[in-house]
């Protein structure tokens, strides 16, 4: 987590400045959670259209790499959709 | 007492009924033990994500309510000797959310 943090703090550099074409650019990292928030989506096992955002095509979560949840509401998300799977909604 | 969800997935090839009967049959079950039902709420026909026991759809039914530790016992013991049930599931919560039904709009479009 604190990490991603120092990761989120740094100025955006201007793509020009690298030192070389393979250096990674920060501003990837920059994302915010979805699931955090003021008026953020409930989740919920019922709540389907939003967990199936959340599983890939061959029904496996994704990682929160990609989406950039947050490492709470990941857990969250993981425990609803598994309860899902059981009543065969995803 | 604490709150608690129940759904139950009955198979495909029930009569209207034989679905009723079911209904009220875990009615009864949680009122008899002490338990006070909120809310009952009939999804109807869902197609799974995946087979399950070789039936492609399946008729839910979903529970709310307020019950101790022995009606659990005795739900989860009913429904997996019923054999007109393919699966079922209880979640337990501290505070019960009666307005939101996800599952309204399929109901409709289909009616």
């Amino acid at each position: 987590m604190k990490r991603k943090n120092n990761k989120f703090n740094k100025r955006p550099q201007n793509p020009l400045n690298k030192l070389s074409l393979f250096q990674k650019s920060d501003s990837r990292f920059s994302k915010k959670c979805p699931l955090s928030g003021k008026d953020a989506p409930v989740i919920d096992y019922k709540n389907i259209k939003l967990l199936k955002r959340y599983v890939s095509d061959t029904n496996k979560i994704m990682p929160s790499r990609i989406t950039s949840v947050s490492q709470n509401k990941q857990r969250k998300l993981t425990s609803e959709i598994k309860k899902a799977k059981i009543l065969g909604l995803v | 007492m604490n709150f608690y969800e129940h759904t139950i997935i009955a198979k495909q090839d029930l009569s209207t009924p034989e679905l009723s009967n079911i209904e009220k049959k875990y009615k009864d079950i949680i009122t008899k033990t002490d338990g006070k039902v909120i809310k009952v709420e009939k999804w109807g026909l869902i197609s799974f994500a995946k087979k399950i026991r070789s039936y492609n759809k399946g008729f839910y039914i979903h529970y709310k309510f307020e019950a101790e530790n022995k009606t659990l016992e005795e739900i989860k013991r009913n429904s997996v000797i019923d054999n007109s049930l393919l699966r079922h599931l209880t979640v337990k919560y501290k505070k019960l959310d009666t307005e939101t039904e996800y599952f309204k709009e399929t109901n409709e479009k289909k009616k």
